[in-house]
């Protein structure tokens, strides 16, 4: 009697498994859409919301290209997941692009939302486009391959990634609204003519704000300083061309009267590829180390008058300037630091020919 | 007659194979009794002949020379009785109220032995336990050859007798533990004992535990091995293999032979077990999980893939992996059920209907096949056919929980077993006891 009373109670909690969980809400993933690409600009008060869908068809994978427009974007999705014939799920969006005006006027109601709502990945890649939305879009079309993951690969560090490319995620854009030391470059982007996608720089973010802009060389330093990684780019000077393997940076932080100094040293180790005529290696490093010096020190000036620190150089001063000053970093602080910068060369292979060190 | 010679007469005498027969044993009148089904009956006389012919026994007494012969008894028509039907041959003295149970030249109704049917050895013994428990003891005895060892007996059962024999080593088994099984058994021992479920219930074991509380093994290496552990082999007559107590769960994934390699290959083979049980628990659910409930969690290219082979299938993913897993449950039984000869049908059929027309009928996703071959196969790497069964069992809760709650509960399903597993115990000691054979029994 007890067993049945038991296998009873068993068999009851069971079925209530099935009542309470919801599970008839879950979708399988063939009726799902998933979005790899999200554009957004900003058109008077509206949203333009275009998502870039590949959807098996017949073995292969099409690019089919979807837009609305509404006054939030979640509800232009909504507007999207009703008049497709399997709901949207936005959690496989991969890049959001923006277009550079909306980039100009802030994108700081964007990225907040897509903190707020979860909907996306907080790891989604930021990417601001130099050219109208539809155009860029109706371009990709044309030109991507049958896989529709292209763009998402043009930005996917075990593709196509080049580290003179800016990588900004939806976490990096919302810190830099908020933080006082960090702001961001996000990468921008415009379609080619024989390539999908065409680099131009990175955009220059100061809280949520695109202020200025730097081309992909300054990109690769702002990577190098951010400790990104620039192996395998190739340096050309007037006299060889060398493939930097690895660097590692000492930065020094001093405070004297509320002047912030910097003393920053990076160490870069080189592969020699190509001389022209015949230079010594001391002659390569130190025109390597001028090349670098004089290009940084230009960027740097850039940043300074925009007033955003995209190397987060103010991270450095987070123990000595108090929590109520901190807030004035970007203006009183930034504008004013002194920076010295020191390039250290080491040539760690010559290749199979010798060069003479003199 | 008799009065005790017609009871046994009235109780089994109708059988077309009872012997009943007057002779001489010298000058004493006697009855002769045995089933000719179970002895050997012209060879058993001429040995009883050879004995009363042999001339040391010329000048003893009639009490020297029926000792000589067999077990003498006073007039017990019962044990008389249960002496007959275990195959023995029942010189009944007719004059005097005693009778002697000759052991007698019996019928070979025992297999040879042979290889093992249900356990593969790779380089190693390859004799196996068969269906006669004495047999059974004497493979281990020859095995292990060491005076340590202690065997039991015990007969359990009221209406027909089964032996039970329970063997340890002395001085590394835990004396407590074996005289609870011990008493355990005594307690019960008028209980039936047909199959390892009598059993239970004569240890005491509930009988809805999913969980085999013994280990079985046919080899004699592997059983030697649980000996040396400090484990006690229980050998059932007319059972032909060991049952190992307590069985514990580090006994899915070790095999004594695995010892015969290099120290390096049995820690990888074992490794490879420990992925195969988890597999089989995790992969059914994984693919549900994943298909239904967290798409998000796979890369992106997977994730289109997967969309893509599963265009078209009517089904959701639940319905469609139990299905698919019930079929190939249903393969599975079948190929136990088939004769050899119709076996590889079943293989074949099985094998082209599951893997290419059912996808082709989009009733399920490629997908999933690959999941199903792969958990059918991580299935059998774990020792024991009948933890494999429920590993095969625990992964439809697991599916289930999947299909519901996702990657949670997945997770879930995994504590639900762990905690089932923790809470099971034989005679005090735990399931999951790792260290029993370095520190014994502590908690038992």
């Amino acid at each position: 009697m007890k067993t049945y009373k038991l296998a009873a109670i068993a068999l009851l909690h069971f079925c209530l498994l099935f009542i309470l969980s919801g599970c008839w809400n879950n979708k399988d993933i063939n009726h799902r859409v998933l979005p790899v690409a999200m554009g957004i600009s900003k058109q008077d008060k509206e949203y333009k919301v275009i998502l870039k869908i590949p959807e098996p068809h017949q073995g292969t994978t099409q690019i089919k290209i979807v837009s609305a427009t509404g006054t939030t974007i979640t509800q232009v999705v909504d507007k999207i997941s009703m008049n497709m014939e399997s709901s949207v799920d936005l959690l496989h969006v991969k890049v959001i692009i923006i277009e550079r005006e909306t980039a100009e006027q802030g994108v700081k109601d964007i990225i907040s939302g897509f903190m707020r709502a979860r909907d996306v990945s907080a790891k989604a890649l930021v990417v601001i486009c130099d050219e109208d939305l539809d155009e860029f879009f109706s371009k990709i079309k044309k030109t991507t391959g049958p896989e529709g993951t292209t763009l998402f690969d043009f930005f996917e560090k075990n593709a196509g990634w080049n580290p003179q490319i800016a990588l900004t995620r939806i976490w990096m854009v919302y810190r830099s609204i908020h933080s006082y030391t960090h702001d961001v470059a996000i990468p921008l982007v415009k379609s080619g003519k024989s390539t999908m996608v065409e680099q131009i720089g990175s955009a220059v973010i100061k809280n949520g704000k695109m202020v200025g802009e730097i081309n992909s060389d300054e990109t690769l330093l702002v990577n190098a300083f951010n400790g990104e990684g620039i192996q395998g780019r190739i340096e050309v000077m007037d006299h060889a061309s060398v493939l930097i393997i690895s660097d590692r940076m000492e930065h020094k932080s001093k405070l004297i009267e509320q002047k912030p100094y910097l003393q920053s040293q990076i160490n870069i180790k080189v592969v020699l590829l190509e001389t022209r005529g015949d230079p010594s290696t001391k002659v390569i490093k130190k025109e390597l180390e001028h090349l670098l010096t004089n290009r940084f020190n230009l960027m740097f000036t850039k940043f300074q008058t925009s007033k955003a620190d995209i190397l987060g150089l103010g991270q450095f001063y987070r123990t000595q300037i108090s929590r109520s000053q901190l807030k004035f970093w970007r203006s009183k602080y930034y504008p004013h630091l002194k920076m010295d910068i020191k390039f250290h060369i080491n040539i760690q292979n010559e290749g199979y020919l010798k060069t003479s060190s003199d | 007659m008799n009065s005790s010679l017609q009871e046994i007469k009235d109780k089994i005498g109708n059988n077309d194979d009872f012997f009943f027969q007057r002779d001489y044993l010298g000058e004493f009148p006697v009855v002769l009794m045995a089933f000719k089904t179970l002895i050997d009956l012209p060879k058993t006389k001429k040995m009883l002949q050879t004995n009363i012919n042999n001339p040391f026994t010329i000048n003893k007494t009639l009490d020297e020379f029926l000792t000589g012969i067999g077990e003498v008894k006073e007039q017990d028509s019962k044990e008389a009785i249960s002496s007959i039907m275990e195959g023995k041959l029942i010189v009944y003295l007719e004059n005097i109220p005693k009778f002697v149970i000759v052991e007698p030249v019996s019928k070979i109704l025992n297999r040879a032995i042979e290889q093992p049917v249900n356990e593969n050895v790779l380089q190693g013994p390859l004799n196996s336990f068969t269906e006669d428990k004495d047999t059974n003891i004497g493979i281990v005895r020859r095995q292990m050859n060491s005076d340590n060892i202690q065997v039991i007996s015990l007969a359990v059962g009221n209406d027909q007798k089964k032996s039970l024999s329970l063997l340890y080593l002395k001085d590394l088994t835990n004396i407590d533990f074996v005289h609870k099984l011990i008493d355990q058994i005594k307690k019960n021992q008028d209980k039936e004992l047909n199959h390892l479920q009598d059993l239970s219930k004569i240890l005491g074991f509930s009988p809805w535990v999913a969980i085999s509380k013994y280990h079985t093994t046919e080899l004699p290496l592997e059983a030697v091995q649980f000996l040396k552990k400090g484990r006690v082999i229980l050998f059932q007559d007319r059972l032909p293999f060991a049952l190992v107590l307590p069985s514990l769960l580090w006994d899915i994934f070790t095999l004594e032979n695995d010892r015969n390699y290099p120290l390096p290959l049995t820690i990888a083979i074992r490794g490879v077990r420990i992925i195969g049980l988890l597999m089989t628990l995790l992969i059914p659910g994984l693919y549900v999980a994943l298909v239904a409930v967290n798409p998000e969690v796979l890369r992106i290219e997977l994730a289109l893939s997967i969309a893509q082979s599963r265009e078209g299938v009517p089904y959701p993913a639940l319905v469609e992996i139990l299905m698919m897993l019930v079929i190939l449950e249903l393969i599975l039984e079948a190929s136990i059920r088939l004769p050899r000869s119709i076996g590889p049908t079943i293989t074949m059929v099985g094998g082209i209907i599951l893997g290419q027309a059912v996808v082709e009928a989009k009733l399920v996703s490629n997908l999933l096949i690959i999941i199903l071959a792969a958990t059918t196969i991580a299935n059998s790497t774990v020792v024991g056919f009948q933890n494999s069964l429920t590993i095969r069992l625990f992964k439809y809760i697991i599916v289930i929980l999947a299909s519901i709650y996702g990657i949670l509960g997945i997770v879930a399903g995994m504590v639900l077993v762990s905690a089932y597993l923790a809470k099971i115990k034989s005679f005090g000691i735990p399931y999951l006891n790792l260290k029993f054979a370095k520190d014994g029994i502590k908690s038992g």
